[in-house]
């Protein structure tokens, strides 16, 4: 059970209170997203689990017990930096070596974890040279190599890729993501980048003004966001948000923006919003362009196109807003320019309250 | 794309002459190397320029006759000196307090900026780094008296202390075996403190998350002091130390004047007071600047030693 | 050369036209005539034409001096005047301490005017001065026979002497010490009986400002310490230069100071007690004996305010054991301080006319007392001090800042300026050291010439040094002088002193005539 659950953790620096009250239960072998913008709380929360940070009140248990007065080194956990905190005096296997050596291993042991390491994680040929000289994915490897030689119970990962290229981090977060699957331990990675979240996470947890907002797997959240934070915050580029007017046509709800009536689907909690202003929130890669012509379209006002290739991004505006639609390149290419709206199907809109910004009740989809 | 037919290839233009490439960087960079110009103009002026009269030390120098006036001599100051024994016993003095201040009195700054470095509380820490960094600003002849009146026989702070544990009270500044240890105490005491801020600056460089990894990883603190503070500060003090090898001939000499006697001129006589004593016979310049020179020859020799010896066993040198 | 004939081809012909007044007689120009000076002392690092002594002077000679001094952001007289040389330009009129040194080097070499034949003819005072005291003229000779030269001459015999807590001695019940065993006794009485009375042996029977005083204590036994005002100087015995640390009489003080020294009789702290030793020790009821200037010590005595009964006073130099009563230290009737004419002077004739006017009654007056009606007032033919004056604070020190007492200028001191303001205690001092005979002839120094003085410098720097350290080991009683001294004579010849001391002889006989 080796497990790690917060329960109410707040911290406060003097009267400031930056985290306030987490409650979240990682699963043994779990692989678990801590994601928000900056100063969500996100990192704090992790250096709190990894005993960097005191906690100002409530309770961390890693493994059943609880740690909040076990020094970092008796919490059994190892943690990647974001500058990966290598040592500059020593080399890659000094540097890998380091954690042993502290906690007095024998040399048999260092060297044949060295060389299990190096060889998970492909270093064997660097072992004898200095952070400087490596490039930068080896170093995020080296700093990989000096937590897991460790085996701890739980890998605590503070924005690792984040001082990678974007090709190397699309490389790296693979890299990880296999080698949890390999070493199958708890792992808790703190991110501000929500591709990652999505692809590494068994569950995100989306974290703002550090509460947590809503906790779940990547389909879940991307699917069911639980209010137009984590709308906006999960997919790439994020769900467009409109406020619209709702009016009940016969016993179909329709809403009503910038002359546009869109269908919306048949939803309990919308009659009691009628006439009255909701969010309603359109995923970019759910609508279907549309050319003159085409009834019951959304007009927009295109002005860009990005082409990305197998896709590309309509960037338009709709009620004075930005709006932007992803498009399939490979069948509607040549009429991109000529997009003048599109239409989307009832059950893929996602609609909020206007007031509350939660999601209305009974839309949620299957993940 | 169907621009590019109309710009000429590159190569097909003349090659640009090294003259020009300086006009242009002068031109490019030209605030840069204003700013470097004082610097410039105060080397030549009081570096350079007094390198020509270091040829004084071969002549017959008469400052009336002028540098260029006063006849040749060749070696006959070097000869004077190495044929007296006071300027044997000089040299020997000289690298002997300057080996001990250097083995005694190099690690102390560090030690110290470690130690201020594990002081958490602040007000205590400012407190003892202003107490520490405080003699360095007072003159040599304050430090001196202070030296004088602390080791006095009668009333001095150390004898009273000798004479309440039953010893006798000794008459420090005139035993021989006596005024290194105090004149290198001294000069720890005058200056570890400030030479300690490098040191500190060195450790404030060092990447906070360094630690954390290695908190996470389970070292002490005896343990990040000596696996990453030390080692990540080493560069700076194999420098200082290439530094304070260069200056090793260069022992405080004011403070010598005013500590020593001729009681103790057997340990205390440093080159430069011995230049000082042969300078007040007859103003002695030549004499003087054959000691300086063959001073610094040594001292460049042994800073040369110290750079190539560095460079070769760690990758932190000079130059 | 060529430029000073032409120079001096130029001043007959001025002297033609200009009426030529009869020596002595002022102005010593008609017109005005514009001199540049540089003159440096510790006290006055520039000339300054405003001091009313200088306007004075301008007035009555008609000669105007410049201010051309380099180096007057440093007090250190040395630095200067090199500063001076290096920048070739060298004023009319140079004056600063220690110049004897200079001109004796560079004179020969053609930086300053030879002034024999100059005195000769037109400075009537200066050679009456100097044809009264042959032995002052031999002085300032230099090597190659010219004087470049015209020193400040001080006035006055005494200078230290021996002092005695007065209340001491008689709380003690006992005699003013006249010879060394009696001092002897005295110094044991002071550190035993707790003259202070505090209950505490705490008393410094003997102390000193400069550590070379407490050597001085070697003359109470026959030996000799200088010949000079100057400290470790040499001396001339019947017509030999000898040094005094190499004499068989300072074996013997050695001996004696170095048990006085142990038995606690001299300050045992005198090696770095410095120069506030003696403020220090009388004000806080300490010290007994020592031997300091009569002046300033005899200042002290206002100490009685404090301490009951304070009185310290002058004795008469005890006898030694063969009889002998010593005051070795005295003024020095010429000094190495003074003024020269630089080699481009171009009015020699008026210069020293300009020198010699500082050796008339004028000019010495006004040198030495300021100017009548603002210092001084005459006084049945004499110069007295105005009380306002001597109630403004130090005399010499508002002489300095007048102009008067520079002792960079060449000029006759007159002592009676002293007396004035010298205290009572200190005059009844000097009276009792006049009743006796206890001075002794001083070495005025030689000048060499370029072999003799490389000579020297090679060996006396370090022989000095030597003599030095093994006094203080003595003294200290790291070593013992009878056990030393037989090594110690050899190592003095091994180091060249007898061939220090055969050229400093040669300098000697042709300057002083043997």
């Amino acid at each position: 059970m080796s497990g790690v659950q917060l329960d109410g953790i707040i911290k406060r620096y003097g009267a400031v209170q930056v985290v306030h009250g987490v409650d979240l239960n990682v699963a043994e072998k779990e692989f678990v997203v801590l994601v928000g913008p900056s100063g969500c709380g996100k990192s704090t929360t992790l250096r709190m689990i990894a005993g960097l940070e005191e906690i100002s009140d409530g309770e961390v248990t890693i493994d059943g017990r609880m740690v909040n007065r076990v020094a970092p080194k008796d919490r059994d956990v190892a943690m990647v930096f974001q500058n990966y905190a290598l040592y500059p005096h020593l080399n890659v296997a000094d540097n890998i070596a380091f954690g042993l050596r502290i906690r007095r291993e024998s040399k048999e042991v260092i060297a044949s974890s060295i060389d299990e390491v190096a060889g998970i994680l492909g270093l064997t040929d660097y072992l004898d040279r200095r952070p400087a000289d490596l490039s930068g994915g080896q170093r995020q490897r080296v700093a990989m190599g000096r937590a897991i030689v460790r085996r701890p119970k739980v890998f605590l990962f503070d924005e690792p890729l984040s001082n990678l290229d974007a090709k190397l981090r699309t490389q790296m977060r693979a890299e990880i993501k296999r080698l949890h699957n390999r070493l199958g331990v708890t792992s808790i990675y703190v991110t501000h980048d929500q591709v990652e979240a999505m692809t590494l996470a068994d569950r995100i947890v989306v974290m703002h003004d550090g509460r947590i907002e809503q906790v779940g797997t990547p389909m879940e959240l991307f699917m069911n966001p639980v209010n137009t934070f984590v709308a906006s915050f999960l997919g790439s580029p994020p769900m467009n948000q409109v406020t619209a007017k709702v009016e009940k046509v016969g016993s179909d709800f329709v809403g009503v923006f910038a002359g546009n009536r869109l269908p919306l689907a048949r939803l309990g909690d919308l009659e009691a919003r009628v006439g009255q202003d909701v969010v309603v929130g359109i995923r970019p890669e759910y609508v279907t362009p549309a050319t003159d012509g085409v009834k019951d379209q959304v007009r927009i006002e295109l002005d860009l196109v990005e082409t990305l290739g197998s896709e590309a991004l309509l960037h338009a505006m709709l009620a004075d807003a930005p709006f932007v639609i992803k498009a399939d390149t490979t069948t509607a290419a040549s009429k991109l320019s000529d997009v003048t709206g599109f239409t989307i199907a009832p059950e893929l809109i996602r609609i909020f309250d206007g007031e509350t910004d939660l999601a209305l009740a009974g839309q949620d989809r299957p993940a | 794309m169907s621009d590019a037919s109309h710009i000429k290839p590159a190569t097909k233009t003349a090659p640009i002459s090294r003259g020009a490439r300086i006009v242009d960087v002068l031109k490019r960079d030209w605030q840069l190397y204003v700013m470097l110009l004082p610097t410039i103009i105060w080397l030549l002026l009081f570096l350079y320029k007094p390198m020509y009269g270091l040829q004084i030390a071969f002549k017959d120098y008469s400052v009336f006759r002028g540098i260029a006036n006063s006849p040749w001599v060749g070696f006959e100051h070097f000869e004077t000196l190495f044929n007296n024994d006071q300027f044997i016993r000089a040299i020997r003095n000289t690298v002997v307090i300057s080996f001990w201040s250097l083995l005694i009195g190099f690690p102390v700054p560090i030690l110290l900026a470690l130690l201020f470095n594990e002081v958490l509380n602040q007000k205590f820490k400012k407190t003892t780094q202003t107490i520490v960094y405080l003699p360095h600003f007072i003159s040599s002849v304050i430090i001196a008296g202070i030296v004088i009146a602390a080791f006095a026989p009668s009333a001095g702070i150390v004898n009273t202390a000798i004479r309440a544990l039953g010893g006798d009270a000794i008459y420090f500044l005139t035993k021989p075996e006596w005024f290194r240890p105090i004149f290198i105490g001294t000069g720890i005491w005058q200056e570890a403190g400030f030479q300690s801020i490098v040191y500190l600056a060195a450790i404030a460089g060092v990447s906070p998350t360094l630690y954390e990894s290695a908190v996470v990883d389970g070292a002490s603190r005896w343990q990040m002091m000596w696996k990453i503070t030390i080692p990540s500060i080493l560069p700076t003090i194999i420098i200082m130390l290439i530094i304070r090898i260069g200056n090793i001939l260069e022992v405080s000499f004011e403070m010598i004047i005013l500590l020593y006697q001729p009681a103790t001129y057997e340990t205390a006589d440093v080159v430069n007071t011995f230049i000082y004593r042969q300078g007040l016979q007859g103003g002695q310049y030549d004499l003087a600047a054959a000691a300086g020179l063959f001073n610094a020859v040594m001292a460049f020799t042994l800073v040369m030693a110290a750079n190539a010896l560095s460079k070769r066993y760690s990758r932190t040198s000079l130059w | 050369m060529r430029n000073l004939t032409l120079s001096l081809a130029l001043l007959a012909g001025t002297a033609l036209s200009t009426p030529v007044f009869a020596d002595g007689h002022l102005p010593i120009v008609e017109e005005p005539l514009e001199l540049s000076i540089h003159l440096h002392f510790k006290r006055a690092t520039a000339y300054d034409e405003n001091w009313p002594v200088e306007q004075a002077a301008r007035e009555m000679t008609n000669i105007h001096l410049k201010n051309a001094t380099v180096g007057s952001n440093t007090d250190n007289s040395e630095e200067a005047f090199n500063l001076l040389l290096a920048s070739g330009d060298i004023p009319d009129i140079v004056g600063t301490t220690r110049i004897k040194e200079y001109v004796n080097q560079y004179g020969p070499e053609g930086a300053f005017q030879p002034l024999n034949d100059l005195i000769e003819e037109h400075a009537p005072n200066l050679k009456a001065f100097l044809d009264e005291r042959p032995e002052l003229r031999a002085a300032i000779t230099s090597a190659d026979g010219n004087i470049y030269y015209v020193p400040y001459f001080p006035d006055g015999k005494y200078g230290r002497a021996y002092f005695i807590r007065q209340d001491w001695l008689d709380k003690l019940g006992l005699e003013t010490p006249e010879t060394v065993a009696e001092v002897k006794t005295v110094l044991e009485a002071f550190r035993d009986g707790d003259p202070n009375g505090n209950g505490l042996k705490d008393e410094v029977p003997y102390f000193a400002r400069q550590w070379e005083e407490a050597v001085r204590l070697v003359t109470l036994f026959d030996g000799r310490t200088s010949g000079s005002d100057t400290y470790h100087d040499f001396m001339v015995d019947d017509g030999q230069i000898k040094h005094p640390y190499a004499t068989e009489g300072y074996r013997d003080g050695i001996k004696n100071l170095a048990e006085w020294y142990a038995e606690g009789l001299v300050d045992s702290e005198v090696f770095t007690r410095g120069s506030s030793a003696r403020d220090f020790l009388l004000s806080e009821n300490l010290g007994g004996m020592t031997h300091d200037w009569f002046a300033s010590t005899s200042g002290y005595n206002r100490l009685s305010s404090e301490i009951d009964g304070f009185a310290f006073k002058a004795f008469a130099p005890p006898a030694s054991p063969s009889g002998r009563r010593l005051a070795e230290h005295r003024r020095i009737p010429v000094k190495p301080d003074g003024w020269a004419m630089g080699f481009g002077n171009e009015h020699p004739i008026e210069t020293i006319k300009y020198f010699d006017f500082y050796f008339a009654e004028e000019g010495r007056r006004l040198a030495n007392f300021g100017v009548e009606g603002q210092q001084y007032e005459m006084v049945d033919g004499e110069p007295k001090f105005t009380q306002e004056f001597l109630d403004g604070g130090p005399v010499n020190a508002q002489l300095y800042q007048v102009g008067g007492q520079l002792v960079a200028r060449g000029f006759p001191q007159d002592y009676n300026y002293e007396i004035q303001w010298t205290n009572e205690i200190a005059l009844e001092g000097i009276a009792l050291y006049d009743q006796g005979d206890y001075l002794t002839d001083q070495f005025l120094g030689v000048s060499m010439n370029t072999d003799e003085q490389k000579t020297f410098d090679k060996s006396w720097s370090s022989i000095r040094t030597y003599m030095l350290e093994r006094q203080q080991a003595w003294i200290l009683g790291t070593g013992n002088v009878e056990a030393d001294w037989d090594d110690y004579m050899a190592t003095l010849e091994g180091m060249g002193l007898n061939d220090v001391l055969s050229v400093m002889q040669s300098a000697y006989v042709r300057q002083y005539g043997g």
